[in-house]
């Protein structure tokens, strides 16, 4: 039987300086659009990474699917989203087939560079770099 | 005299090719503040989106750094959030390239580490720069730098030549120091 996830999915709207929050874990769907330079990344993005921790291990073996559509963001949050990253690269190599999407504005070359920053520590992921 | 010594104040800046200069102290308020500004004019400018977000970025790692690295700052008691410290930070533009400046007073024992940090992303090339940002993220672990190493080779990345630093020492114990970027 495959376990599904008890989380209920987590709605945050996009804020001055944070991005919009859609994780449907109902769905084992995540998606996060905007601006990253919250005034504290470790509060803001820190539940978030254990939820999602909390998600892939309560689905080992599904289907999950990230998209990320980012604008800007700082260091702090940078850091917060290699985290993100590498847990769901530990979800990949636990046999959950992850797909990251990551979408960027044409022309967009520093997160273009993010992109591939994220995806050369990537070998359990499948990972899309998508022009919009 | 009054509107004579601001007048030439500004005139000052306008000669620099100031955007804006802010010396004083600064919250995470006020750097909200003052990017969403300068974005705005940049944008009217109708500068490339690209150099925008590549100025705003090293507006922001320079305005945080002031923010919990200055000599000079007030926390109410664990409310990292509220901390205000003084420093000053310019953004203007220099036969056609854009600039972000800052200066802040510092300890100077605290000086040492973060000159040797400064000559060491100097002096990488833009591959080195890379490499020396994907080694950074990944220690997930930056002990009692709140993360300003990233911050600093971050601003090395957007800019488009070597950073420009330097050091004042104003007394024994404390130092002026500031950073130039050229993006």
């Amino acid at each position: 039987m495959i376990p599904e996830t008890t989380l209920p999915n987590t709605y945050l709207p996009a804020r001055e300086r944070s991005p919009e929050i859609d994780f449907r874990y109902s769905d084992n769907r995540l998606t996060m659009r905007g601006e990253a330079y919250p005034e504290d990344a470790a509060s803001f993005f820190g539940p978030l990474l254990k939820e999602v921790a909390a998600h892939c291990a309560a689905t080992q073996g599904q289907a999950l699917t990230a998209e990320f559509q980012l604008i800007y963001f700082n260091t702090s949050s940078a850091k917060a989203l290699m985290n993100l990253i590498q847990i769901l690269e530990k979800a990949g190599l636990g046999g959950t087939q992850v797909h990251i999407r990551w979408l960027i504005q044409k022309d967009d070359d520093v997160m273009r560079e993010f992109g591939e920053d994220f995806a050369s520590e990537l070998k359990h992921v499948q990972f899309q770099l998508l022009e919009l | 005299m009054l509107a004579f010594d601001h007048y030439r104040l500004k005139l000052d800046s306008t000669h620099k090719g100031l955007i804006f200069s802010f010396n004083g102290f600064i919250s995470e308020g006020i750097l909200f503040a003052l990017g969403d500004a300068l974005k705005k004019k940049m944008s009217a400018d109708e500068t490339n989106a690209v150099t925008i977000k590549r100025v705003f970025s090293v507006f922001v790692e320079q305005a945080q750094n002031i923010i919990r690295y200055s000599a000079e700052t007030l926390a109410e008691k664990d409310l990292e959030i509220n901390r205000i410290s003084s420093g000053l930070i310019t953004v203007g533009s220099d036969d056609g390239r854009f600039f972000v400046a800052c200066g802040n007073v510092m300890r100077r024992e605290d000086a040492k580490p973060l000159q040797a940090r400064l000559e060491k992303i100097r002096d990488l090339d833009p591959a080195g720069i890379k490499a020396f940002y994907r080694e950074r993220i990944m220690d997930t672990d930056e002990a009692g730098s709140k993360g300003a190493s990233l911050g600093l080779i971050e601003i090395a990345r957007r800019a488009s030549e070597p950073i420009q630093f330097d050091f004042f020492d104003i007394d024994e114990r404390t130092t002026f120091y500031c950073m130039k970027a050229f993006v």
